[in-house]
């Protein structure tokens, strides 16, 4: 099972990790982050890098917890723990908004859309084989995928 | 990955270049393309701002401007009118330095050896032609800073007499008549400053003006300048590449773009008793070894000096290899492309580094800041202090020397006036060409080398292909020719690569299918060509079937050229967009709106078959246009 793993102190802000994961999850069918409008609500990142009021930086990705508080109060069935990848999934589909995912998360991680209508969340880039977008775009090797 | 050397370099068009390079025991910037290559999506987009405090401020979804308020479209353009105004400033200091040498050179009674290139410039400005050369060669030169040097509210004179008439009214209508040149780019840098202008489009249509001036003055007029000075160009096969390197000789790498500051040099090194002194210590003389625009145009004015330079070696990202060789004893930089990186490679291999012009000082160089009237102390000063190199460094550094790179028969020496004559004194053979569909249109792929699309020459050398084989005629200046020349597109067995009625064209006239008008500041003379032609055929310029593009812009100086390019009306295709994809409204001025105003426009397309296919339409509507 796949993990990605975060070293903070590595972490310069950059936020390449963010567009890359818009990039990754963007509906218009385009590719690379010339041609991704950086000004659409539709293509928030589900990453996120935090100050950490001392300098640093707080680099936020989901941990795919082994006891995932998100999908514990997912009353709908959309989060789900996928017992074989590790990774908690997302099904639009049966999502309720009820966000409680959203309030349950002790990252933070879960965001509602800004149509209210859905969550967005880290899917591990529905794990493609080359990995997640985020870990292949940090100049700095702050975040890296981890079997664990 | 830094430090890894000759694990994985960077691709070349140029495969025995690509190859020696990968195998050298020192790093390069082809090293160095991968450990950069995760790039910043913010800047690369150009919706990073950081002229304040409280910057670096950045545009997402949920930070929809930065904290002062300026949306992405007011920050894209911000920082595009920054990079213009830089390159402008560029072009404008070399203009001025030229003019300024051709100036003392009238007053000192020195050498002219243009006069039939003076000849035109005193007709075109209007100058008394009874004066004597050197009086006529002074009014040039000062008719040329008096109009560096006006106010941005004065008009420079000279606009209207070298512009095409229906350009110069176009410019008029849209109020991009550049006042004076330093002005204009003093302007153009204030302009975009912390919260000062934050109309985009306005911003844009200053980039415009700081094109017209980069054009007519930085581009075409230093070209004719130098003209006068070191010779006209006159085509001559040439050879090219780093077999030109002949370890026998105390060999000078010159890099930079301002060839009248070699002036004094390049005809010393010459004379017997500086020969002798090679002599003295085991070289048969001195060469002058070409390596970016200054190479270039040595080698377009190459049947002048044949005693002192053997050929170009290669363009700006050759030049790391060209040191390596082993064979260079010195570089004389006077001006970019002087890559940061050649420290550390000079160092290693013992080569001298003068800087002629402090602006391009390189850190472990000697500064000799070229003046006129000290040039002759200066030249003896160089020359000894590059014998002392020579004696020091051969014993010890070993060579890696590449005699067959490159080739022997590179048709250059091609400008507005060779090319005509070439014609027979006139344009209309290569009109008759173009009408009868012989050769579909005109490309002029111009511009730098970057290691960034495909590779090093990757993208110029495949779109030059895509275009010959449809036919359309290219013309080259800048490092894109040395890259295209290196790889053998110059020489006439290049036909063979080109579509059958273009070939048929090639091997009638004994040309290449590429033209080659040598340096960057040859942009000017391509821009030239296209106002001849339409002049001739009593057209405006965008009617004409030609297209430019810059596949492998670099740098800031580039994207002034672009800005003439479309003040011209010309299409211009890019192989990167210029940092601006982070504004819808930027995209589509430049893209779709220019059309409207001056009839230029911006493609961008990394891909060279589907570049190729845009362009080959361009060419084919406006072919339409004019019912041929």
């Amino acid at each position: 099972m796949k993990r990605i793993m975060i070293d903070p102190s590595k972490c310069d802000g950059c936020k390449n990790c963010a567009l890359a994961c818009m990039d990754s999850h963007r509906m218009d069918g385009g590719n690379g982050v010339v041609t991704l409008n950086f000004t659409l609500p539709e293509t928030e990142a589900r990453n996120e890098i935090l100050n950490d009021g001392k300098g640093g930086y707080l680099p936020m990705f989901c941990r795919h917890c082994s006891v995932p508080g998100c999908a514990n109060s997912c009353m709908s069935g959309a989060l789900k723990k996928d017992m074989e990848t590790g990774h908690v999934m997302y099904d639009e589909k049966r999502c309720g908004a009820c966000f409680m995912c959203v309030m349950n998360c002790p990252y933070g991680i879960p965001k509602p859309s800004a149509d209210g209508t859905k969550i967005l969340k880290c899917d591990f880039c529905n794990e493609r084989p080359e990995g997640p977008a985020c870990v292949a775009a940090c100049p700095k090797q702050a975040i890296w995928v981890e079997e664990v | 990955m830094n430090q890894c050397y000759g694990c994985e370099t960077c691709k070349s068009a140029d495969k025995p270049l690509e190859n020696f390079i990968a195998g050298l025991p020192m790093e390069t910037s082809h090293h160095r393309v991968k450990g950069q290559s995760v790039k910043c999506g913010f800047g690369l987009k150009g919706v990073c701002c950081r002229l304040c405090s409280n910057g670096p401020c950045r545009i997402t979804p949920s930070a929809p401007r930065g904290i002062c308020g300026a949306t992405a479209d007011v920050i894209v353009t911000r920082n595009f009118l920054r990079a213009v105004a830089c390159g402008s400033g560029c072009y404008i200091h070399i203009v001025e330095k030229t003019a300024w040498n051709l100036k003392n050179t009238a007053l000192n009674h020195g050498e002219i050896k243009g006069h039939k290139a003076l000849a035109a410039l005193v007709e075109e400005f209007g100058i008394d032609a009874s004066l004597d050369e050197h009086a006529q060669a002074l009014a040039v030169a000062e008719k040329v800073l008096n109009d560096l040097y006006k106010p941005v509210w004065e008009e420079m004179e000279l606009v209207e007499k070298m512009a095409y008439a229906p350009r110069y009214k176009k410019w008029k209508e849209l109020g991009i008549l550049p006042g004076g040149s330093k002005a204009e780019v003093f302007d153009g840098v204030v302009k975009c400053s912390t919260n000062l202008s934050s109309d985009p489009v306005d911003m844009l249509m200053t980039c415009l003006r700081l094109g017209i001036s980069t054009g007519l003055y930085g581009l075409t007029l230093t070209n004719l300048l130098n003209d006068v000075m070191l010779g006209e160009p006159a085509i001559r096969m040439a050879p090219v590449g780093l077999n030109v390197i002949n370890p026998e000789y105390i060999n000078i790498m010159i890099t930079g773009h301002q060839h009248s500051l070699f002036t004094h040099i390049q005809k010393r090194l010459a004379d017997e008793d500086v020969i002798a002194k090679a002599k003295a210590v085991g070289a048969k003389g001195f060469k002058l070894v070409g390596c970016t625009c200054v190479g270039q145009d040595l080698q377009l004015r190459g049947v002048h000096y044949t005693d002192i330079f053997d050929g170009h070696a290669g363009n700006n990202y050759t030049s790391e290899a060209v040191l390596a060789t082993g064979a260079i004893d010195a570089v004389l930089s006077e001006f970019n492309c002087t890559l940061p990186g050649i420290e550390p490679i000079c160092d290693e291999l013992k080569i001298k580094q003068i800087c002629l012009d402090l602006v391009a000082k390189k850190a472990n160089a000697e500064s000799v800041e070229y003046a006129y009237e000290k040039r002759e102390a200066q030249t003896e000063v160089i020359i000894d202090k590059i014998i002392e190199a020579y004696k020091e460094r051969r014993k010890v550094v070993p060579m890696k020397l590449q005699p067959e790179h490159g080739n022997q028969n590179t048709l250059t020496g091609v400008s507005e006036v060779s090319l005509k004559e070439f014609l027979g004194g006139q344009w209309k053979p290569l009109i008759d060409l173009i009408v009868s569909g012989k050769i579909k249109g005109v490309a002029g792929v111009v511009g730098c080398s970057n290691l960034t699309a495909g590779g090093h020459d990757v993208l110029t050398v495949e779109l030059t292909k895509e275009l010959i084989k449809r036919d359309i005629i290219v013309l080259s200046a800048g490092c894109s020719s040395g890259g295209l020349e290196n790889c053998g597109l110059m020489t006439p067995e290049a036909a063979e690569l080109a579509g059958d009625s273009l070939k048929e064209v090639c091997k009638t006239l004994g040309i290449a299918p590429v033209l080659n008008f040598g340096p960057c500041l040859a942009i000017g003379r391509l821009e030239m060509v296209a106002t001849a032609l339409a002049k001739e055929i009593g057209i405006d310029i965008p009617q004409l079937p030609l297209v430019l593009s810059a596949p492998q812009w670099l740098e800031e100086q580039a994207l002034a050229d672009g800005c003439f390019g479309l003040a011209l009306g010309l299409p211009l295709h890019l192989g990167q967009q210029p940092f601006i994809a982070g504004s819808e409204l930027v995209v589509n001025v430049l893209t779709e709106g220019l059309k409207e105003m001056t009839g230029g426009q911006v493609l961008v397309e990394i891909d060279p078959v589907k570049a190729a296919d845009q362009m080959e339409e361009i060419i084919l509507e406006r072919r339409k246009g004019l019912n041929i």
